[in-house]
């Protein structure tokens, strides 16, 4: 199952002009990547970091410093400003659509989750306070974030999630057959042939994209899916109805999961330890490990940041913290998964580190696995 | 249906936090991103007078001149001015970001 560019109801039916607006952000975003941004580490070593010792009478050391260094550079400021100009126009131009055409977006999904045959569901919790780490700000500078809810049948979150998604990713370089789901199901293909999930948990499921992926790949397995917000949760299930999928989706924190111990057989991930801070993750490996089943498997996939190859790589990359609403962006970058996922309980065996390419295009992804022991006994 | 104006101000007033600047000229910055802005409609007028070009050339084999010299009636006067309008505040969005004080 294709996870991009799929046609379903709650998508805006967006004019020729606003689809040429789109078209014209991704258009600029492959520019500035490809020829602005792929300048940045040579603007640091001829430009920013003289610059910086002729400032300071030091050379630049410590992060701090090499990001200082950076913004001596007017090329690299240039391209800053830019690249924050763009990322602010993916959600102009899909947002116009997205709102012009709100109410028929909000009746089609509620026609979706109300059908008689649906074959998923949807659980909100109106007690949850969506975690204020994600809930308070605009990730990637989506206008309201995660966790917005505008009122009992609303699903903008959801539609700005999926439609600006694409825009971003297609800048990006990704084609319309990527599939961060489709990168897993090649490593358990590759690495765990036997493995047959019957029950599967896709934690910070978002649109829910992913977790149709699964649903698709494992018809036979039941499919739980949890985010934080009901904004996005709505459009997801209604996505996941219109699709013809089931999946179970549930307005919960992967820190604090409310399903019993041993009950699921895959554990996944996909672009959410980046979004949490460092005691969240490490509630919610722990969390994972709890809820896994004894031989069962838990995989965090994401953004591929971490393999920067110098230190001015990894701090070029950090960029998103300051000017594109990823708070925990280098907070992820520099965290250690490997011991967290220890700390978790996660037994040394069967823990791995996956630096894997992308399912069809040049871009790579970070995931980390790790097995449940068959005996069930977390290992310190 | 909600208008292209009212949905445009929508996604403009749902932005949240405080906008990081890049430059150490603020307003430098915001002309930049006008003139981004600009660049995207440049691109979409160009799509739609690409489309229209072609049409018409098939269909009525009128020269572009004499299409291009034809006065516009009132209700396409009107449409064109709420299109200017829309245009005007995806182009000047920046200076009403609530982000930023607007």
């Amino acid at each position: 199952m294709r996870v991009r560019d799929v046609q379903h109801p709650m998508l805006p039916q967006a004019t020729e002009e606003e689809l040429s607006r789109q078209r014209a952000v991704v258009s600029l975003r492959k520019l500035l990547n490809a020829r602005v941004r792929s300048q940045n580490v040579r603007r640091f070593h001829e430009e920013g970091a003289a610059a910086f010792a002729e400032r300071n009478s030091r050379q630049p050391q410590s992060p701090d410093d090499i990001q200082a260094a950076l913004f001596e550079s007017m090329g690299y400021r240039m391209w800053s400003a830019a690249n924050r100009s763009a990322q602010e126009m993916i959600w102009m131009s899909v947002g116009e659509p997205i709102f012009r055409d709100r109410d028929r977006m909000q009746a089609a999904a509620r026609a979706l989750a109300e059908a008689p045959d649906r074959k998923g569901s949807l659980h909100l919790d109106p007690d949850y306070d969506p975690s204020p780490e994600i809930a308070g700000t605009d990730v990637h500078l989506q206008p309201g974030g995660y966790g917005r809810d505008d009122g009992p049948d609303d699903i903008v979150a959801g539609a700005f999630y999926e439609t600006g998604g694409n825009v971003f990713s297609f800048g990006q370089g990704a084609g319309k057959g990527d599939s961060k789901a489709g990168v897993i199901f090649r490593l358990l293909d590759e690495e765990f042939p036997d493995f047959v999930p019957g029950r599967i948990l896709d934690l910070g499921c978002s649109a829910g994209a992913a977790s149709c992926a699964y649903a698709d790949r494992y018809p036979e397995a039941e499919v739980h899916a949890l985010d934080i917000g009901a904004g996005m949760l709505r459009y997801a299930h209604a996505r996941a109805e219109a699709l013809g999928v089931a999946v179970h989706f549930h307005q919960m924190d992967a820190a604090d999961l409310r399903f019993p111990e041993a009950s699921f057989d895959l554990i996944v991930s996909h672009n959410m330890l980046h979004e949490i801070g460092a005691e969240k993750r490490r509630r919610a490996m722990a969390e994972a490990l709890r809820v896994v089943r004894p031989g069962g498997l838990v995989i965090f996939q994401d953004v591929d940041t971490r393999f920067a190859p110098t230190e001015v790589h990894r701090v070029e990359k950090n960029w998103d913290t300051a000017f594109n609403g990823e708070i925990f962006w280098q907070v992820y970058n520099e965290a250690d998964l490997v011991a967290d996922m220890r700390a978790a309980g996660f037994a040394e065996t069967g823990l791995r580190e996956h630096n894997v390419s992308a399912v069809s295009n040049i871009n790579r992804w970070y995931v980390i696995s790790g097995r449940k022991p068959v005996d069930g006994t977390p290992t310190a | 249906m909600t208008s292209r104006i009212d949905a445009i101000a929508a996604v403009i007033q749902s932005g949240r936090g405080t906008r990081a600047y890049s430059l150490d000229n603020r307003e430098a910055e915001q002309v930049l991103s006008i003139a981004l802005a600009l660049l995207v409609e440049l691109a979409a007028s160009n799509d739609r007078i690409d489309r229209l070009e072609r049409e018409i050339a098939t269909l009525k084999g009128q020269s572009l001149d004499a299409l291009r010299e034809a006065p516009l009636d009132a209700d396409a006067q009107k449409e064109r001015q709420e299109a200017l309008e829309a245009m005007q505040l995806r182009v000047l969005r920046i200076l009403m970001d609530p982000r930023d004080g607007g």
